[in-house]
Order: C-alpha cells, then structure tokens, then sequence
C-alpha cells in the first residue's frame, strides 16, 4: 500500500472500467446475443479485471478483493456460461452415447435385468401356485380390483378422453419409478436393488393373478406393446443407479465422491435415454395398447418394437466396418468434459 | 479438471470454493448454505404450484367450456410431470444455473471446473433430487451438505456441481478523517512516521473497517498499537483511532485522506447492481 499507489489510487483509476463491465452484467443478456464488439468488450474488460484481481490480492485490503471476486466471476459465468445446447446433441446422445454407455457398463444392466426378471417370475408362478403367496405380497383388494380391470378386455377399446387421462397418468407413475430406481441407488445400490425386487415380484404378481383368472390374455395383449420400452427403461435406470451404488464400494483409488463424480456422464447417458425410452413407452401406452386393435396386430407391432429396442441398444453407436470413426470420440474418454 | 475447485485448506473459517480458470485465475465464490438454498427451493416450490394452478385451471374452463370433457386432463398429468421433473434443468440450462428462485436469492449453479453446467450434469443433479428428499423434506440432503465442505447435496456431488453466492459487494469508500485533520494535528506527527508496512496495513484494514465495527471494539483495536506506535514517535494522543488515521495520513505523505477537496468521489452502495 505505501509502495506504489494506495488502495484509493487503485480504485480510483480502475472504477470505470468495473463499472462498465458491470453494466454489461446487469443486462443479464446471453452474451452470444450480444453484438460483436459487446463480446469483445466484455471479454477485454473481464481480462482486466482479472489482472486487478491478483493485484487487489497481492496488495489491497479484503473489502476490494471481495468486490473484485464477485465481479469476475459474474463475468466469468457470463463470459463462459453460454454453452451452445443443440437439439442434434440430444439426438447423438439416444442414438450414440447411450448404447454404447449400454454396452460398456453391461454387467450393471445384467444384473439389473436379474432383479427384476428373477422376482417376475417367482411372482407369477407363485400367484400362479397359491393364492396365499399372492395376497402375502398384495392386498386382496388390489387383486380384485385388477382382475376386474382386464376381465373385458380391450377390444372394444376405451374412451378416447379416458386414453388421454391414462396417457398422462401412465407417464407420471412409471417415470416416477423409473427415477426413484436411479436415485436410490446412491444409497450404495440399496435403493435400486429394493425397487427392483419389488417392482418385479408385484408385476409378476399381478400378471399372475389375473392369468390365474383367465384372462391372461387380456393383461399381456395390454402390456406386450409398451413392456419392451417401459421395462427396458425401468431396468436401465435400476442399472444406473447400481452403477453409482457400486462406485461408493469400489473407488478404484479415488475419494468416495470423485469416483462417484467420474460416473456422472456415463450416468447421465443412461438416464436421459432411459427417459426417452418411457416417453415412447407412455405414448405407446396411454394410446396404443387400450386401443380396439385386434390382438395378432397387437402382437405383431410387439415384435416390432422388440426388434427395435434390441436394435437400438446393440447397435447403436457402433462403427461401421470400415468407416473412419469422423467426430468419434476416443472409447474410454468418459470422464472427460 | 474436476479438481479445479477446492475449498481452502487449513482452518476452515470462511465458506468458499475456489475456482480456477483456463486462464490460471483464481477467484473465490462464497458457497451458499442450506437456508439459502432451502429459501430458494420455497420460492421454486411456490412458482411451479403456482403455475400448475393456474394452467389447471385454465384447462378446466377450456375444456367444459369447448365440451372436450375431460380430454384435456391427460396433458394436464403430462404437464404436472414436466414441471415436477424438468423445471430445474429448463431453467439452470437457460439462465445457466439458476432457477427463478436461484435467481432472487443471487445464487447460481457451477461446475467444479469453474464452467458453467451442462445439460447432462443438471439433468443428474435434479434427478438426484429424488434420493436427497428421502424420506421426506430433503432430511438426506441436508445431513449430507452439512457434512460437505462445499455444502453439496448428493445430486451436486454426482453431477460434480455446487451453488455458489454471487454477491455484487460494493466498491470500499475512500478513506477519511472525520472531522478532517486540522494543520495543527499534522504538525505535530512527524512528516515521515517510523511504521513498517504491515503496521501501515493493519491501521488501513481497521480504518476501513470503521463503521462496521462497535466503536468500543474499534477502542480496543486501537488500542494494541497506538500505544507502542506512540512510544516510539514519543508523542501523546487523546483519541487512539483518530491518532493511527492521523499516522495513516501522514506516511502515505498526501493529506488526501481527508475530503475536503475531493468530496466523496464514490458513493456508498455505488457498487451494486
């Protein structure tokens, strides 16, 4: 402070510019909205700044320095902040990123499917076998109430306006499940095994139950259609949030939190696909499975939607034989940004 | 790169993160806590229902009135689901970082790198949303920001975000005596005083503390050096502040201290937004 100028000098000489830049802030514009050399202005002042900054640091009191931090990084988040988001780079995400995380973390989607598939099965059968295991794991009234929903069938189809409500309804809920599958899973893979297990033995069931009724056919002519998207994504998400329990357990020489961190993109990969995969999966289901189509082209369209999840998840993002791999990024570069 | 930001190490007295940028600046961002954020969170809580409200019943009239009956329920759910999911990621994706809420309370989301957030970290962040509200109200949340040195929340720790304060802080005023100091009070400092640098900056960092500080603890701040300061020059003074100003004055050899030809250059709160 006594050598060279004093903290009033400094400030006095420097205060336009601040206050300039400061104005640019205060328009809270997107700077890449901005005029040409409104950017540059900014970009030249936030340098400036910056510089004032480490001088403030080095030799002035903590009240300039506080004001200088503030102003920087305001202009540094707007400077920086602006990401370019495309709609293209959803796209590549589903029909890239998202397989081939798929693939790369299959153990985890494996041992997901397990969950849920093993639970099914032991469900249906047992409400298959018994009626006591069934009301163990569901109330009586519950059973009741879905056998009575499929007794009729759909051939008549429903209401239209019904269609729309259950649209909406089916996204809600299944959506919720699918998420809850993921987030829990931070809770060291607790919460997906438990959804998982859950979700299955309770499907099983009822399926189970309402085969057991005779009208099997009824409940899977409904279900065949979004099942392949809706379950998939169930379990993708369950395989997600397995990923992330089993980070907290094998850190693999990271901090509990930075291998937690390095999953983050892989993590968001599945998750953001496995969103699109329950909003086909709702479309599918609020509209085409209640609707008055005739079982076999019910079926048929299943198979085709079968085909089509199994080609999406398996191929997707793979190379083409000899194709030079344009834009492609490195394998294993996941935790970069 | 994710270990861009840190906290400073040694005691922890100040909440902040550092962040370094490409350009190898450093700036400090005060962390923001869970009041904060819990306020922030109200406010959202309020805007989306709100919102919902509002379009609900908005949809209700459309829908009785034009005879859709009921038809229009469905998007309505799908609407609810929106909202309830992808509020924060529309917003912190828009306003890079923050959401309305966010916004009145001057917070903001960052990446650990420094950089603003992707898509994909808020997406992890907001969903995570779901695992730190268990089992209700955010309990989980809370006990594990309160044992994080960045106040992160589990979604922040995953997606590799924390929530920064951007306080405006306002530009310090320009040192001065009050009442000026008259010639007589300089003529009797001698024209250079022995005092080192940091004494030089430890009287600057009181005087510019004045106002903020209780005159009786500012008394008894003075008082450690004044003392010691006034051996040294062997002179007496009454007032122990108003001496280490008028030495303050003095050493940096201009008398500019004092406002009289410059009145007030800056205005209090000049700096805000």
């Amino acid at each position: 402070m006594s050598a060279g100028q004093s903290q009033d000098e400094f400030i006095a000489r420097r205060r336009a510019s601040w206050k300039e830049l400061e104005q640019l802030l205060v328009l809270g514009k997107e700077l890449h909205r901005s005029a040409p050399a409104e950017i540059s202005r900014a970009a030249s002042l936030y340098r400036s700044v910056c510089a004032d900054l480490m001088r403030a640091r080095a030799q002035f009191g903590p009240d300039v320095v506080r004001y200088l931090d503030g102003l920087a990084g305001r202009a540094h988040n707007l400077l920086y902040g602006t990401r370019a988001y495309r709609l293209a780079g959803l796209w590549e995400l589903l029909v890239r990123d998202f397989p081939r995380t798929l693939r790369r973390r299959w153990q985890f989607f494996a041992l997901a499917n397990a969950l849920f598939y093993l639970p099914f099965i032991l469900g249906m059968l047992g409400a298959l076998a018994s009626v006591e295991f069934a009301e163990t794991v569901l109330p009586s009234q519950t059973l009741a109430r879905m056998e009575s929903m499929y007794e009729q069938g759909f051939y008549a189809g429903r209401d239209v306006h019904e269609d729309s409500q259950m649209a909406g309804f089916y996204v809600l809920n299944n959506v919720g499940i699918a998420f809850r599958c993921f987030a829990t899973g931070i809770l060291f893979g607790l919460g997906s095994l438990f959804y998982s297990i859950y979700n299955g033995m309770v499907i099983g069931v009822v399926i189970g139950w309402v085969i057991r009724a005779g009208h099997g056919g009824n409940i899977l002519t409904f279900v065949c259609g979004h099942g392949p998207f809706e379950q998939t994504a169930v379990v993708i998400s369950a395989a997600a949030g397995l990923q992330m329990g089993w980070a907290l357990v094998k850190t693999d020489g990271l901090t509990r939190m930075g291998s937690l961190r390095a999953q983050g993109k892989e993590l968001g990969h599945l998750i953001v696909g496995a969103a699109a995969m329950l909003v086909i999966a709702a479309v599918i289901e609020g509209y085409w499975s209640p609707s008055a189509a005739p079982p076999e082209l019910k079926w048929a369209a299943s198979g085709v939607f079968i085909l089509f999840v199994t080609a999406w998840l398996s191929l997707g993002g793979r190379r083409r034989r000899g194709a030079r791999p344009v834009g492609a990024r490195p394998e294993g570069a996941g935790a970069s940004r | 790169m994710s270990s861009a930001v840190q906290v400073a190490r040694g005691p922890a007295l100040d909440t902040t993160a550092q962040v370094e940028t490409p350009e190898h600046i450093r700036f400090d961002y005060p962390l923001a806590g869970p009041t904060r954020r819990a306020l922030a969170y109200l406010i959202d809580l309020l805007i989306r229902g709100g919102v919902l409200l509002v379009v609900g019943v908005v949809v209700m009239l459309v829908d009785t009135a034009t005879g859709l009956d009921g038809m229009s329920i469905g998007a309505l759910f799908v609407f609810y689901f929106v909202l309830d999911w992808f509020y924060y990621v529309l917003f912190e994706t828009i306003w890079s970082g923050r959401s309305p809420g966010k916004r009145a309370l001057k917070l903001r989301v960052v990446g650990q790198d420094g950089h603003s957030l992707t898509v994909l970290d808020s997406v992890l962040r907001n969903l995570l949303r779901a695992a730190d509200f268990l089992p209700f109200g955010y309990s989980v949340g809370l006990v594990v920001m309160a044992r994080d040195p960045m106040f992160r929340r589990l979604g922040d720790m995953v997606a590799g975000t924390v929530v920064v304060v951007e306080d405006p802080g306002r530009i310090s005023e320009r040192l001065h005596l009050h009442p000026p100091p008259t010639p007589a009070e300089l003529e009797a400092m001698p024209a250079r005083p022995p005092v080192s640098r940091q004494e030089l900056d430890a009287i600057e960092l009181l005087l510019r503390r004045r106002g903020t500080l209780a005159p009786l603890r500012e008394l008894e701040l003075a008082e450690l050096l004044a003392p010691l300061l006034a051996e040294r020059m062997a002179v007496s003074y009454q007032d122990p502040v108003r001496f280490l100003g008028l030495i303050y004055a003095r050493a940096l050899g201009h008398e500019t201290i004092a406002p009289v030809e410059q009145p007030h250059p800056t205005r209090p709160g000049g700096g805000r937004r």
